[in-house]
């Protein structure tokens, strides 16, 4: 789950990193009271969850109280990136020097946290790294030690940084590795660290992305992950326990694990358009697959369903008179197609095959897919 | 022959008490594992399935000489389990547990390294030998004995491969979920270096997904290493860029977790690449 900016950098400063005074508003009036309070210059800046949004046009310079409310007003209700804004963030403008960058990631493969820190921020530091790694310092740190602060000078040292530098881009490094530890996080970053005409370094923005499934016990942040979904099918997946993932097509499915609901998408996709990604996980009981079936055609002109579940730890059968509840309830009429397989498999035909469902018993994801095709262009169901 | 596990592999089961962990223990049984004891803290003195149950680890170990354990504990339980299992002497855990925080498996896995131990996981469906044991979840009639080795980063997909492999005639040696969190604590180089070992298994079917570079060090390592045929499948061509697709580890971010990327690696390391596990299954027919 990514914080806002806003919420990050309050964060950020918890941990002694030096930010820019701040708040966070909805209305253009109070971002001119704020503006007032600060002193101008400000900074106007959208709280969307997208990158790339400078570029977009979601910061805006003002010279005066004035000015910032003009440009709250601009951006409040607008979309920056497709993410409609509903809350501006108002900023004292920092004069900047340089921009460098700092940040933290989980190395996956390595299964460390890797520290970055590059003497010149404000740029892509995947394509930095990519064209200049010699500009980039970058190093995994254990688990059982964490950042040691001297090594956070050496890479400092490594990233072209002499002098009094060091010791402070270091210190306020090695506070951002402690809000990674700290709230279990996937990416904790600055880009750009300002460094003021008088070498004064300040976050002038505010990355954090906390792991989903450390969230329960991270209730101090009093944060809604639900909330942070703009994608209205997406959020109501969350609320219901599903991953749903909205795509612009015609066929929609429904799957018992994620390997498989990609396959099933991409199996679809040679032919038509997915309509949905959508992976149950192992918790299936009959309401989770009715509530699943009314996500999935709870946008109208689909032309057929394809359902594919195994049941391991699932119990199919369970999940399948929720499936044929729903089409029953709701009069469905596109053709819909399952193929299930594992334990209780007869049974779990059964009751599909009795509520109107088309069974394939194969194996094989493709001849499920082929059968649905098939059917979606007799026109049956 | 097969990795990791065997019918004489003595199994113990953490959180057997549990809903899902009996009813899994069943399963597990029925298979013919050899499941020796269960441990869920508090409630030991009972039995599950006619499996004892123990409160610690070190009590199952002492007293029935568990030497494997597969974890059906709940997800913020799992760092301490995997501390408490270690300690107690045990050589291979299964991870099945999902959403496991991803922190907590940094530490375990640094921690197991440290300690020679072999984990499997987290959000893993399992290890399963076929015709032998099973450790997890996977349906056993998806499953049938023979000679190609199978990894996969999705458990759903690993139960397909196997049955797409078996309508082609060819059974398993053993089948591996790796699970596909953003961090797991055995990685694809080295169960394929286990297969390539392995004088049971005479090729190995990979069955990756978009998100993160495990495919692309596999590919490395194929290539420098192997001399056992592969065969790969990537799932997620057409998952967009920046959704997680329902595993925490299957996202496509900054360009970086791509199929094209997999697809490529795999290929220049020599190792064709399936539209399908049914096409898969027919590549590997073709090899063997």
């Amino acid at each position: 789950m990514r914080l806002y900016e806003h919420e990050a950098s309050a964060l950020f400063a918890t941990e002694g990193i030096p930010v820019p005074e701040s708040k966070a508003v909805a209305s253009a009036v109070e971002a001119r009271r704020v503006a007032e309070e600060l002193g101008p210059p400000v900074v106007v800046k959208a709280q969307v969850l997208a990158g790339g949004r400078g570029l977009a046009g979601g910061v805006r310079m003002a010279g005066s109280p004035a000015e910032a409310g003009e440009a709250a007003a601009q951006l409040l209700g607008s979309t920056i990136r497709g993410m409609p804004v509903d809350r501006v963030m108002v900023a004292r403008r920092v004069e900047v020097a340089r921009e460098l960058y700092l940040g933290v990631t989980v190395d996956g493969y390595k299964g460390l946290p890797r520290v970055i820190l590059s003497a010149e921020g404000g740029v892509s530091i995947e394509g930095l790294a990519r064209t200049h790694p010699e500009r980039v310092a970058s190093r995994p740190v254990s688990m059982v030690q964490g950042l040691r602060l001297f090594e956070a000078r050496q890479m400092a040292r490594e990233a072209g940084l002499v002098g009094g530098q060091t010791v402070q881009v270091a210190a306020i490094l090695h506070a951002l590795y402690r809000v990674f530890r700290r709230y279990d996080a996937l990416l904790a970053e600055i880009n750009p660290l300002a460094c003021t005409p008088e070498g004064q370094y300040m976050a002038i923005d505010a990355k954090l992305e906390i792991d989903d499934s450390s969230l329960y016990r991270h209730t101090e942040l009093g944060i809604d992950p639900e909330g942070r979904i703009d994608n209205p099918l997406e959020r109501m997946g969350r609320q219901i326990g599903v991953t749903y993932v909205d795509l612009d097509g015609e066929v929609g499915t429904i799957s018992s694990g994620a390997g498989l609901g990609m396959a099933s998408m991409d199996i679809v996709g040679r032919r038509f358009r997915p309509a949905n990604f959508l992976e149950t996980g192992g918790a299936i009981t009959e309401e989770l697959l009715y509530q699943a079936m009314g996500l999935v055609l709870h946008k109208g002109g689909l032309k057929g369903v394809f359902i594919n579940l195994y049941g391991g730890i699932n119990p199919i059968h369970e999940g399948a008179r929720g499936v044929v509840r729903y089409i029953q309830e709701h009069g469905v009429t596109i053709p819909v197609v399952a193929k299930a397989l594992g334990n209780r498999q007869e049974e779990t035909w059964e009751i599909l095959r009795r509520g109107g469902v088309h069974v394939v018993t194969d194996v094989e994801t493709e001849k499920g897919v082929e059968e649905l095709f098939r059917l979606m262009e007799e026109g049956t169901r | 022959m097969s990795i990791l596990l065997d019918r004489a592999t003595r199994v113990l089961v953490q959180g057997i008490t549990g809903r899902v962990g009996q009813a899994q223990t069943r399963w597990m049984l029925e298979y013919g594992t050899n499941i020796v004891a269960g441990v869920t803290p508090g409630r030991g003195g009972q039995d599950v399935e006619g499996v004892p149950v123990y409160d610690s680890v070190s009590e199952a170990v002492s007293e029935q000489e568990a030497e494997a354990s597969v974890f059906f504990v709940p997800a913020p339980f799992v760092k301490d389990t995997v501390f408490e299992s270690v300690e107690a002497g045990i050589k291979l855990i299964v991870v099945v547990t999902e959403h496991t925080p991803v922190h907590d498996a940094m530490e375990v896995k640094e921690y197991a390294r440290r300690h020679g131990v072999r984990i499997i996981g987290p959000t893993s469906p399992g290890i399963i030998t076929p015709g032998e044991a099973k450790m997890g979840i996977m349906p056993g009639n998806m499953f049938a004995p023979g000679r190609i080795g199978v990894v996969s980063r999705s458990g759903t997909l690993s139960y397909e491969m196997s049955a797409d492999l078996m309508a082609a005639g060819l059974g398993q040696s053993t089948v591996v979920g790796m699970g596909a969190d953003p961090v797991v604590f055995t990685d694809l180089p080295e169960l394929l270096a286990l297969f390539e070992k392995d004088p049971g298994t005479d090729a190995v079917v990979i069955v990756g997904e978009v998100g993160g570079v495990q495919e692309e060090r596999a590919a490395e390592f194929i290539g420098r290493e192997m001399t056992k045929p592969v065969v790969a499948y990537i799932a997620g061509r057409s998952a967009p860029e920046g959704k997680r697709m329902g595993h925490a580890g299957a996202i496509i971010q900054g360009g970086l977790g791509t199929y094209e990327s997999k697809a490529e690696a795999f290929r220049k390391a020599g190792v064709e690449v399936a539209d399908s596990p049914m096409q898969a299954a027919e590549l590997v027919r073709k090899l063997v």
